[in-house]
């Protein structure tokens, strides 16, 4: 229990400044960029989720921090010059403040707090006590943000790194919001004793972690994991840190790959005969695969037959079957056996997809394929109609607006953006 | 008996979901008998726009199966918390699934979760709770409307979902939530009237590792409330926002085009007929419906931090205005 909320060396936090929030996995003796600082992190280790650490600067460096642990942020800002009614008077000429830039980046070495360079720049603005009050609060507020110098770590979760990755880059996640996410995992219908299948060609492991999240730790769920590159991508998956339990019945197999021995029967047939790969095959599958790997993706395919060598040559030495043959025929077994839920991220146009993997989608289970774009999931809404195998078809997208709720100062906020699109339906028997 | 994991084949006392178009989805239970007005047992037989179906005709049907009525056909699914918000009978407002699942996912819910609800309501909300916390989690729903608080208990026992959820009659702005359940919890779900109210008491209820809270309401004034008694509390990363979802149907028009090549010719005599022929075009293309709810209710979200850190000064929720003028 204590272990659980300790910042211990291996595990992966988020760190957080502000409304800042980046993926850390910490190291006994660590470093990690915040601002324009490298900061050893050394000093957290060991501490708890949420302690308060300030960045304090490391000897005469300008570019080196340290973390100090304190038990509360110095907000204390000085100013005794009053305030303005309006601001008729105020002129942005850009002299307000008589601090040169030169004078301003000398603050910023480091080794003033944010609020004494706030302090400074107040104590040398010329406008600044003719400002409303309002004004100067909202101005402190603003600089006292810029050069917040106080981090926590916290526990990633999937809420946390789908925000985050989604404002770090959306394509990260394939443009994944994170009312897309909530609506992706509910029309899924995960229940911890299902299985599904998930075909996702990149949301850093966000998709992954969140379906295994719901399936949960110490229950019967299970989830074939389907990616049309070499390796996985898993960044979020690593980051939840599941248990091995939970995370041995998250299923990694590429789709062609699974694909291929499912019609062909190949890995499941060699695990009983406890034989090497034959030679052939490998050249073969290594060929279908660059064949079906669209250009853009070449490195991919580089990279797979790399891998597939290795795998080759384990094949060859040890006489042991490579995991991801085991992977593919357990991957089949479920697909056999039909699943609970099938969902579809792609980036690619997902017909294909969605034509491939519905036959081993269960009746009255739900699909649901989500894109960037409506376009493609038109042409899906009409091959389901035709194939009159699934019903309660939907396409839908959403409008999120946050708010800014301040005491006389509530409004929406000035910058939204835009999700992606959300096709679903249950498959009947036709 | 359905809602609980993944069933297949309907058995007797099963809800079962009878879709017949998009717009017609109900909730029947595969039973022999069932009570009338006067207490009796009786058949029962119910009516759809397309024929009648008895109860026991569904009992050993597959889930996903046609089921013929007498004036044309229908598919019975499992349930869904998602497929009974639309089917569910309304004793109150209720919470629709874009605003259900964004509360499940910041909630940051997962199978072992405890999680506190008020009030019940109609429980559509309370089906995608339990889904999300069962088989290890709890969900402990509390409403002041007794009847209300009853029928749920009676649906949840119908559901089989009974060993994940207790529900409770109370009020919780009067008299907080139980004490049993003081450091026991994991997140706190409010759609009540005055959920300013209900907070202090759901500060107490928090696990000492912290966790989550949100509370849906209508009317900004509610939020604005909510928001102030939350920073009271040292509640950090206090956000609200709404989210409003737009289905389209998807259709191919065929559209005229006109013709207005034949005029880069010279006028003949003969072609009078066809000059002003049409093309028909067809197009693909996704209509959003021309009207639809523009507000359902702000979600406003918190983080209730660990106890260590709780009384900790912070300014992580500055002024975050962002409107430069
Ligand atoms: C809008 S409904 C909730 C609907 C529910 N979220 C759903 O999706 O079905 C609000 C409920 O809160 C209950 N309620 C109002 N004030 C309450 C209080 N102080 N304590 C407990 N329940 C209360 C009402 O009886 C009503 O059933």
């Amino acid at each position: 229990m204590e272990d659980e909320h300790k910042i211990t060396p291996g595990r992966y936090t988020i760190l957080q400044r502000q409304g800042y929030t980046k993926l850390y996995k910490v190291k006994e003796n660590g470093t990690v960029m915040i601002r324009h600082f490298t900061v050893e992190t050394q000093n957290a280790v060991n501490a708890k989720f949420f302690d308060l650490f300030q960045m304090k600067p490391k000897g005469n460096s300008r570019k080196m921090c340290k973390l100090e642990r304190v038990t509360s942020v110095d907000d204390d800002i000085k100013h005794t010059g009053g305030s303005g009614n309006d601001n008729r008077n105020i002129i942005d000429d850009g002299t307000s403040q008589t601090l040169t830039k030169e004078q301003i980046e000398e603050l910023q070495d480091g080794s003033k707090s944010s609020v004494e360079i706030v302090n400074q720049l107040i104590a040398n603005s010329k406008t600044f006590s003719s400002k409303t009050g309002y004004s100067q609060e909202k101005y402190k507020s603003k600089k006292q943000k810029k050069y917040y110098e106080y981090i926590y770590f916290r526990k990633p979760t999937i809420r946390i790194l789908a925000q985050m990755f989604y404002r770090q880059d959306p394509t990260k996640v394939l443009g994944i919001r994170t009312d897309d996410l909530s609506q992706i995992l509910a029309y899924a219908n995960i229940q911890t004793d299902g299985k599904y299948i998930l075909f996702d060609s990149g949301t850093s492991g966000l998709m992954t972690a969140a379906i295994l999240n719901a399936i949960g730790a110490n229950t019967s769920g299970k989830l074939v994991h389907m990616h049309p590159g070499n390796e996985c991508q898993k960044v979020a998956v690593q980051a939840m840190d599941f248990p091995q339990e939970q995370l041995s019945r998250c299923i990694n197999v590429n789709i062609y790959s699974v694909l291929r021995c499912f019609y062909q029967n190949s890995e499941e047939n060699m695990l009983k005969r406890k034989l090497p790969l034959e030679e052939e095959e490998v050249v073969q599958k290594k060929m279908k695969l660059d064949d079906d790997v669209e250009e853009g993706i070449k490195e991919v395919v580089v990279a797979t037959e790399e891998v597939e060598a290795s795998n080759k040559n384990e094949v060859s030495n040890g006489k042991k079957t490579p995991g991801w043959q085991i992977e593919n025929a357990k991957a089949c077994e479920l697909l056999r056996e039909g699943v609970d839920g099938l969902i579809i991220v792609a980036k690619e146009h997902p017909a294909s997809i969605v034509k491939e993997l519905t036959q081993f989608l269960n009746v009255s289970r739900n699909m649901v394929v989500f894109h960037l774009l409506r376009e493609p999931l038109q042409d899906i809404y009409i091959d389901l109609k035709k194939s009159l195998e699934f019903v309660n078809i939907k396409v839908s997208n959403n409008f999120v607006r946050n708010y800014q709720v301040l005491p006389d100062r509530t409004h929406p906020l000035v910058n939204m953006n835009s999700g992606g699109h959300i096709l679903h339906g249950q498959k009947v028997q036709s | 008996m359905s809602f609980d994991g993944c069933k297949t084949v309907v058995t007797e006392g099963d809800t079962v979901i009878l879709f017949l178009t998009v717009n017609q989805v109900y909730a029947i239970t595969a039973e022999k008998k069932t009570k009338n007005k006067n207490g009796d047992l009786v058949p029962y037989v119910f009516q759809t726009p397309y024929g009648a179906l008895k109860g026991e005709q569904l009992i050993g049907k597959e889930f996903g199966t046609k089921i013929l009525l007498s004036k044309g056909w229908g598919y019975i699914l499992q349930p869904t918390p998602e497929l009974w918000t639309v089917a569910l009978r309304h004793r109150t407002q209720i919470i629709y699934t874009p605003d259900i699942s964004m509360i499940t996912l910041q909630l940051e819910l997962k199978p072992g979760s405890v999680v506190i609800e008020s009030g019940t309501g109609s429980g559509s909300l309370s089906h995608a709770l339990i889904r999300s916390v069962k088989p290890h989690g709890h969900l402990y729903t509390f409403d002041f409307h007794k009847e209300r608080a009853d029928i749920a208990r009676q649906e949840f026992q119908d559901h089989g979902l009974q060993e994940y959820v207790t529900v409770y009659n109370r009020d919780v702005c009067c008299n907080g939530f139980d004490e049993a359940l003081d450091g026991k919890v994991d997140a706190v779900f409010l759609d009540l009237p005055h959920p300013w109210l209900a907070i202090p008491h759901g500060v107490n209820s928090f696990k000492p590792e912290g966790g989550r809270l949100c509370s849906f309401s209508p009317c900004i004034e509610q939020v604005q409330k909510t928001c102030l008694k939350l920073r009271e509390h040292h509640f950090q990363e206090i956000e609200t926002l709404e989210v409003l979802q737009t289905q389209f149907s998807v259709q191919t028009r065929r559209l005229a085009s006109l013709e207005m090549e034949y005029l880069k010719n010279p006028k003949e005599e003969n072609d009078g007929d066809n000059k002003c022929e049409k093309q028909i075009v067809s197009t693909l293309t996704a209509i959003p419906p021309l009207s639809q709810p523009g507000h359902t209710g702000y979600l406003t979200f918190a983080t209730m931090p660990p106890i260590w850190a709780r009384s900790m000064k912070t300014i992580d929720d500055l002024d975050n205005d962002d409107n430069e003028n």
